[in-house]
């Protein structure tokens, strides 16, 4: 019998000083060539174990491990994260720290060369990892010049390119656009049906991966709750983990089917098995929910907006006669490719970037999130951060509720979020209210469904205040759940501007996984189940 | 807008971003030597536009604007600092005042030209190292310097990696402070440094994980050949080790000689200026060489048919 490509027999791990384990008796096997999906939440401990089958966990990290974890027959006490690494390939998060190079070609060069490699098995290597990443256009770029979804590519070539048998990666499509993310996947698949490579992909957006993996582990609490097949998976989350349900779980569960399939597929057969959906071209639609009242007054106008970035010099231009105005109290999803100019509208917006031509106005003053909200926190107190009576609006604004004198440090992500834009929306406001434009640049990168839908509820609560919310976001499903509005960017232009139903229910790419299985007639779950029960009240008559 | 990157390595035309490392330093090598070696000012500016027109050739000239509007301004400051500073010379410009302690301050003509070459040494000396930056690969050097030294390789990795990634981040702290909201409290530069201090030590901890798992504890002995000679490495070695040459052999002879004290005196004779343009065409000759050589190089239009044997 062939050895694992992973075994973990009652892995106990805590991180130096922490007050739990961040690994509880864990008991894994994967076998070769085994494609497993990693479920779980928010700190469940999926990078943790991650970390832990690469070595990293203890060697590099430190802490208190017990029982036992074996990489390709190899013990990872024994054996450290070098060593390991012909037997396996870790893909982290962040790919800004996963490049050591200079140019693409040196990065993947690099772990055949340390390895003692010729010249000829180097170049083989690397040309063929290139070639099935599709990145051999970006062999003699530097790596300052890529994008996050290239980056993110060429940090996968790096993994790979010394052929390991076991590749672990960490949430890889949380940078990505949908096109970037869904093509990922696609190549891990192939990976892993082409060449036996057993894949462990930590993610939390599930209903990405479902479909291509062979197996599903969840964690809760550094504990395993859930190791089984993908399609017994929806029925798990269904009943003992709801946070964890995809898309289609929900819209099968909401709709009262008995039933959870992993694939969109395979929810339309079953579909059509009851009778529903036959044509899912025609018959009832299901409108977005209720659009809010446009009030009056644009919150952002901006016309002929041109905007121009010098890289490596080079004057590239990002966006190129950009029109549009959102009106106050609008929840704007501004969606697009990787590039298309989704942060700089919203940067430029805020009087970060200049514009090179056009104009652009926020009226009412405009507030931005930036992508990462740890950079707004630079002091030791809540009350340090926001002072004053101002500082107190800013928070209510947000609806937070934390002592002045708490670390923000010590605050949960979500708080830390929130806290993060009360900075950013202090004093912007008359009187202490909301500015009249709120944008948040990808705000839901790594979260899990419950806070994407806690920030989804406090979206709303801005915009009934009056605030106009602008959005950039990869996340078609967070746009459906929260927006009213979808403006799509490609190449710096607005290449559609429509409500939710019809921007996120037509396209292949830009179309939550309902609107898949629905033919676009309805986007979120709840509208689908709606029209499900439509259609079944239609053929009761 | 710009948005600057503090390593301004590209892959670039000419012979200089093609050369193998060595070479590279051995063409560059001289002008540094001159700036640490000769005060003449003549010498120096030929040093100076040398390393401009290697800069150039190399298509770094962008690359090499920024470094040398900010070694201007460092100069400037150099030039007020010892025109203060070095109360020598003859030719008082300006008679200062009468200070307790420091005594009698005066601003001399010396001084002042001290200063000059002071501050052209400093600009020199930046140059060839910007043209040398943004010209030769740093994989090209960590790779060389590795199976010698695979500890300082590894720390010279380690740091080219995390340079570019502390810049980056604060360009974004910085211009987080610049989004916070006029009734939060303000953000000064000591609250951003300590951020990114903080900041720093994870992302050297990323980093070195990476390292660690591209597999620097190995220890193995890379089997990797050296790189092959490329077009144009000859001339531009040639021109290195003749302008060295001709830099040690002028030193050695005295040729030009430059005093500020007691009062100003510098070499304006016929050698002096023969070694600056020496310098200078030396500099100037592989890009001249190599573009004859792209110019003499058969071309095939688009369609045509070529016949092979």
């Amino acid at each position: 019998m062939a050895e694992p490509a992973l075994l973990c027999e009652g892995l106990d791990y805590r991180y130096p000083e922490a007050p739990r384990l961040a690994l509880d008796g864990i008991d894994l096997e994967i076998a070769p060539g085994e494609f497993v999906v990693l479920a779980g939440r928010s700190g469940s401990g999926k990078s943790t174990l991650l970390r832990a089958a690469c070595g990293l966990v203890p060697h590099f990290h430190g802490g208190e491990i017990a029982g036992e974890m074996r990489v390709g027959g190899r013990s990872t006490r024994d054996t450290g994260p070098a060593e390991l690494a012909s037997a396996v390939g870790f893909v982290a998060q962040e790919p800004e720290t996963q490049v050591v190079s200079t140019t693409v070609g040196a990065e993947l060069e690099l772990p055949m060369e340390l390895r003692g490699a010729g010249a000829v098995e180097t170049a083989r290597a690397v040309e063929e990892a290139a070639l099935a990443l599709g990145i051999e256009a970006l062999l003699e770029r530097t790596t300052d010049s890529l994008s996050g979804g290239e980056l993110q590519r060429v940090a996968l070539g790096a993994a790979l390119v010394t052929g390991p048998p076991l590749l672990l990666l960490d949430e890889p499509t949380s940078q990505l656009d949908p096109v970037a993310g869904d093509e990922l996947i696609a190549l891990l698949r192939r990976l892993n049906e082409e060449w036996g490579v057993a894949v462990l992909l930590g993610e939390h957006r599930l209903e990405r991966c479902l479909a291509a993996a062979d197996r599903v582990v969840a964690l809760e609490a550094g504990s395993k709750v859930f190791d089984g097949r993908a399609h017994d998976f929806g029925s798990y989350a269904r009943r003992s983990a709801p946070a964890l349900a995809t898309p289609v779980t929900r819209l099968f569960e909401l709709a009262g089917i008995d039933s959870s399939p992993v694939s969109v597929k395979r929810a339309r057969e079953e579909l059509g098995g009851l009778g529903l959906l036959d044509d899912a071209s025609s018959g009832t639609h299901i409108a977005s929910g209720a659009a809010p009242a446009r009030r009056e007054g644009a919150a952002l106008r901006a016309r002929n907006l041109q905007v121009e970035l010098e890289t490596a010099e080079v004057v590239r231009p990002v966006l190129r006669g950009v029109d549009v105005e959102v009106a106050a109290g609008e929840r704007v999803a501004l969606m697009g490719p990787n590039g298309a100019g989704k942060s700089t509208l919203l940067r430029t917006a805020a009087g970060v970037l200049p514009a090179s031509f056009g104009s652009i106005e926020v009226p009412g003053g405009c507030a931005l999130l930036s992508q990462r909200p740890d950079d707004y926190l630079v002091r030791e107190s809540v009350g340090d951060e926001l002072p004053g009576a101002a500082g107190s609006a800013a928070l209510a604004a947000v609806g937070l509720d934390v002592s002045s004198d708490a670390d923000p440090r010590d605050l949960s992500g979500g708080e830390r979020q929130r806290l993060a834009l009360a900075i950013a929306m202090a004093g912007r406001g008359a009187g202490g209210a909301a500015p009249g434009l709120v944008c948040l640049d990808e705000p839901t990168r790594g979260l899990d469904r419950a806070r994407k839908d806690e920030l989804a509820a406090w979206i709303e609560e801005l915009a009934e205040a009056g605030s106009a919310v602008v959005v950039a976001t990869h996340d078609v499903e967070f746009a459906a759940r929260f927006a009213s509005r979808v403006v799509l960017l490609a190449r710096g232009r607005v290449i559609a501007d429509a409500d939710p139903r019809e921007a996120l229910g037509g396209g292949w790419y830009f179309a939550t996984e309902t609107a898949r299985i629905t033919g676009g007639r309805a986007v979120t779950p709840e509208q689908g189940a709606a029209l499900l029960g439509a259609e079944r009240q239609g053929a009761e008559w | 807008m710009r948005l600057t990157a503090p390593l301004a390595y590209a892959p670039r035309r000419g012979p200089l971003g093609a050369a193998r490392p060595w070479i590279a330093a051995a063409f560059l090598m001289p002008l540094a030597v001159v700036a640490f070696t000769f005060a003449n000012p003549i010498v120096l500016l030929a040093a100076g536009a040398a390393a401009l027109i290697a800069g150039a050739g190399s298509g770094a000239g962008a690359s090499v604007r920024g470094p040398l509007r900010w070694s201007i301004g460092l100069g400037v400051m150099v030039i007020a600092v010892n025109a203060i500073a070095s109360q020598r010379g003859a030719t008082i410009l300006w008679r200062g005042w009468d200070l307790p302690v420091l005594g009698q301050i005066d601003v001399s003509l010396e001084a002042l030209v001290e200063g000059a070459v002071l501050a052209l040494r400093i600009i020199v000396a930046l140059l060839v190292f910007s043209v040398w930056s943004a010209c030769v690969d740093p994989d090209r050097i960590l790779r060389a310097i590795r199976p010698i030294a695979a500890r300082s390789a590894l720390t010279a990795t380690l740091i080219a990696r995390l340079v570019p990634l502390a810049a980056a981040d604060a360009a974004r702290l910085e211009e987080a402070g610049r989004l916070r909201g006029p009734a939060a409290a303000p953000v000064g530069k000591a609250a951003i440094a300590r951020r990114l201090v903080a900041g720093a030590l994870d992302r050297s901890v990323d980093v070195a994980a990476t390292l660690e798992l591209r597999g620097y504890g190995l220890g193995v002995r890379s089997r990797m050949p050296r790189h092959r000679r490329v077009a144009g490495e000859i001339t531009l070695l040639l021109c290195g080790l003749l302008s060295l040459a001709l830099v040690i052999a002028a030193a050695a002879a005295g040729v030009g000689g430059f005093d500020a004290y007691p009062t100003v005196a510098a070499d304006t004779d016929a050698a002096t200026f023969a070694l600056a343009g020496a310098i200078v065409a030396l500099s100037w000759l592989p890009f001249a060489v190599e573009s004859l050589r792209l110019r003499r190089r058969p071309r095939v239009a688009v369609g045509e048919a070529v016949r092979v044997g």
